[in-house]
């Protein structure tokens, strides 16, 4: 006897005991988590990763931090597909070898920026699944970060949170570093303590939040004495 | 979001087919009681509706019982009417606030779209920007705040949350319920 | 049957082909970032046709989730999913993984010809699904100073694109010792397209500027569709642009009252369609250069147009 429990997709439980050949697909991709969050202010520029890998609800590893410096000035944060993440990284590497060695001198953060541009858009039709942020000083000592969409739309801003908890986290910057919405503004610019203080505080609420994000942080600050880092211990749940 | 004995609900005024704007006027948040609010998010026709039948039942409760709708009997109620419709839901995730007609107690509950009841003991967010809210709130909020910091905050969430959100926003409102009085603001935002 | 095959490769690419002398660096650059040398040269995307494949049954479903040409014939349609003929890269997923490739789009952009010149006006809001990723992306794209293009659809076409005919005008420029026409400009971006065609790049552009034939301005699609005309309005806000822009438009307009309207359009459309907003980009292109008019916060402008159509009470 053969009793058929329909599903709500439409197909029955005894067709799929007797069904033939069984296609299986293959998925290039799978989404590792990790959030980045970066800030720029007057002569620094501050960018810091979650050091949470995962897959689906399984934790890969609790200690590894998505940022990349890719010379002294100059820090990329990917998160995403983490195999993605390796390739890239490694052909911006080997990029800004050629780079160094062809002018003598090292990329600029705007150099680097329009670069990884580039390197994404030429995988336009199978797109690397990262999100990516960099951060550096430019030729002023200034902080700049630039953001990006999986195929190389380029935006550079003076804060933002990709990743994981992007969605969670923009709107907070928006208004604590942006300072949209508020009706009394602050008159001096943001220092660098504020800055580290806002970076800590985020991924504390990301890390509540989001499973994708936890474990730790590693925070690397740009100026121009190059670049140091801090960590911090975040949910281990 | 709860407060030192108040509560605040609050909404944005959207009324939108998918990208489309329609009307920039639409309350998603109703009274049930003279303390206890209902804010239904969702498909703009199920709002109504889940909103009118909470309206009966709870008119109905109150005749019967001869005594208010308690938050916690408005939570019930909102569980088992959306239950109801388990295999055809309503597209809405009703958030309740209120304080206890006699303690005073304040309540905040949220629902998924078929009634699974979640009650916590900060803030519950609902809607299209619940992942922004969730950040702005898990990050602005703090406990027992008075009525005047608590509508600083649930506003300042919620504008912030709408202004990264394509299809929320176009005005606000917000209201802090508290034990002697119900205060309505409504809040500018940005209107694209 | 190898990770090669299977990913696609070994049909277009040497790479993968076994660590043999092809396997320097030089060679993985040139296949991987193809396209620093040859702007044209993107990568293939994995193919599904590939007779092992097929045997195997594997079906990979390619992620922009689109039926689409390649120089190797047509790629199967993902089961339960038809030809897709209109581009809606909002967010394309791939089935199997789930994932969501979402790219900014969402936009309204217009402009017009009047009797002082070209009119160029847009939003600055980008999304990805709902998401608004950013509140100030440059629409306009400044090809020289005497040419600009707008963006409308995956703003990260647009981008590589338009900065490739920049470069393609600047080329034009030396080697002709003559600025290139509008006309010109437009029909190597519309060849651009029309070399994609079908591979699911998502582009709405107009190209306007001023030559030795006047002031110009061409619609550029990702179809290959390429149109002159006195005015366009692209984007997902368009309808709503045009409406104000169809009533009050006519040729005689003076300077500020033709930036005055594109203003206005923007503001309107922008206040309508979830998906445009954030600052209103005005730019006029006269003869001998464009001219940027203004770069102001729609906000901004809510009391000065809205009048007493809708007030917001603040108490």
């Amino acid at each position: 006897m053969a009793m058929s429990l329909m599903r709500p997709g439409g197909f029955s439980y005894s067709e799929l005991a007797n069904a033939g050949p069984v296609q299986h697909h293959f998925s290039p991709y799978t989404d590792n988590g990790g959030s980045i969050v970066a800030v720029a202010g007057k002569g620094f520029a501050l960018i810091a990763s979650d050091t949470r890998l995962s897959t689906g609800y399984s934790i890969l590893t609790r200690d590894q931090p998505k940022l990349y410096d890719l010379n002294s000035n100059t820090v990329l944060g990917c998160s995403g597909c983490w195999c993605d993440v390796l390739s890239e990284t490694r052909l911006i590497e080997a990029r800004m070898k050629l780079y160094k060695h062809e002018h003598q001198k090292e990329m600029s953060p705007g150099a680097v920026a329009q670069m990884l541009a580039t390197i994404l858009y030429s995988r336009r039709f199978f797109p690397y699944y990262v999100s990516n942020v960099v951060a550096g000083l430019d030729a002023n000592g200034q902080g700049v970060v630039y953001s990006y969409d999986p195929v190389g739309h380029c935006d550079q801003n003076l804060f933002h949170a990709g990743g994981s908890s992007g969605a969670l986290l923009q709107p907070l910057l928006d208004n604590q570093i942006g300072l949209l919405n508020m009706e009394i503004k602050p008159t001096e610019p943001l220092t660098l303590e504020r800055a580290k203080g806002i970076i800590k505080d985020v991924f504390i609420s990301a890390a509540e939040r989001d499973i994708y994000t936890g474990d730790g942080i590693l925070l690397k600050i740009i100026t121009k004495d190059g670049i140091t880092q801090e960590s911090m211990k975040l949910r281990h749940d | 979001m709860k407060g030192k004995n108040c509560v605040a609900i609050a909404a944005d005024r959207r009324f939108g087919v998918q990208l489309q704007t329609i009307g920039t006027d639409m309350d998603k948040i109703f009274e049930i009681g003279p303390k206890l609010f209902v804010g239904i998010p969702g498909l703009a026709t199920d709002t109504q509706t889940v909103h009118e039948r909470l309206r009966f039942r709870t008119n109905v409760y109150e005749l019967r019982e001869n005594r208010p709708v308690t938050p916690q009997v408005l939570s019930a109620m909102v569980t088992n009417l959306l239950y109801e419709h388990r295999f055809g839901p309503y597209f809405v995730e009703p958030v309740i606030a209120g304080l206890d007609p006699k303690t005073n107690e304040p309540f905040v509950c949220g629902f998924d779209v078929i009634g699974c009841p979640c009650e916590p003991e900060d803030f519950i967010v609902s809607g299209t920007c619940e992942e922004q809210l969730l950040g702005m709130c898990e990050s602005l909020y703090e406990p027992n705040l008075e009525p005047d910091q608590l509508f600083e905050t649930i506003s300042q969430a919620l504008v912030n949350a709408c202004d990264r959100d394509a299809i929320s926003g176009w005005g606000a409102k917000v209201y802090i319920i508290e034990s002697d009085k119900v205060t309505i603001r409504k809040v500018r935002t940005r209107m694209d | 049957m190898a990770l090669d095959s299977l990913c696609g490769f070994s049909t277009s690419q040497p790479a993968f082909k076994g660590f043999s002398s092809m396997c320097t660096l030089q060679n993985d650059l040139d296949v991987f970032t193809g396209n620093f040398k040859n702007n044209l040269q993107l990568m293939n995307p994995p193919a599904a046709h590939i007779p092992e494949l097929e045997a195997m049954k594997v079906d990979y479903k390619d992620p922009l989730h689109r039926e689409r040409k390649t120089p190797y014939g047509f790629y199967k349609t993902p089961l339960g999913y038809g030809p897709v003929e209109v581009p809606d890269v909002g967010a394309v997923t791939a089935p199997d993984s789930g994932l969501k490739i979402k790219m900014a789009h969402g936009t309204t952009t217009l402009g017009f010809k009047f009797k002082g010149g070209v009119i160029i006006a847009v939003d600055s809001r980008a999304t990805g699904g709902m998401f608004i990723g950013s509140q100030e992306v440059k629409k306009v794209i400044e090809i020289n100073d005497c040419l600009l293009g707008t963006m409308a659809g995956g703003a990260a076409d647009c981008t590589y694109w338009e900065r490739f005919l920049s470069k393609q005008c600047r080329l034009y420029e030396l080697r002709n010792r003559e600025k290139i026409s509008v006309a010109a400009a437009s029909k190597l971006l519309a060849n651009i397209c029309f070399h994609y065609k079908g591979y699911g790049l998502s582009m709405g552009t107009m190209i306007a500027g001023w030559d030795k034939r006047g002031p110009g301005l061409y619609y550029v699609d990702d179809d290959g569709r390429r149109a002159p005309g006195n005015l366009f309005s692209v984007g997902s806000g368009s309808t709503y642009a045009l409406g104000v822009l169809d009533g009050s438009y006519k040729w005689d307009l003076t300077d500020e009252e033709a930036q005055e309207l594109g203003r206005r359009a923007i503001f309107h459309a922008t206040h309508r369609d979830a998906a445009s907003g954030g600052v209103v980009r005005v730019y006029h292109v006269k003869e001998g250069g464009w001219e940027k008019i203004s770069e102001v916060d729609n906000d901004k402008y809510w009391e000065k147009y809205s009048g007493d159509k809708m007030p917001i009470v603040i108490n």
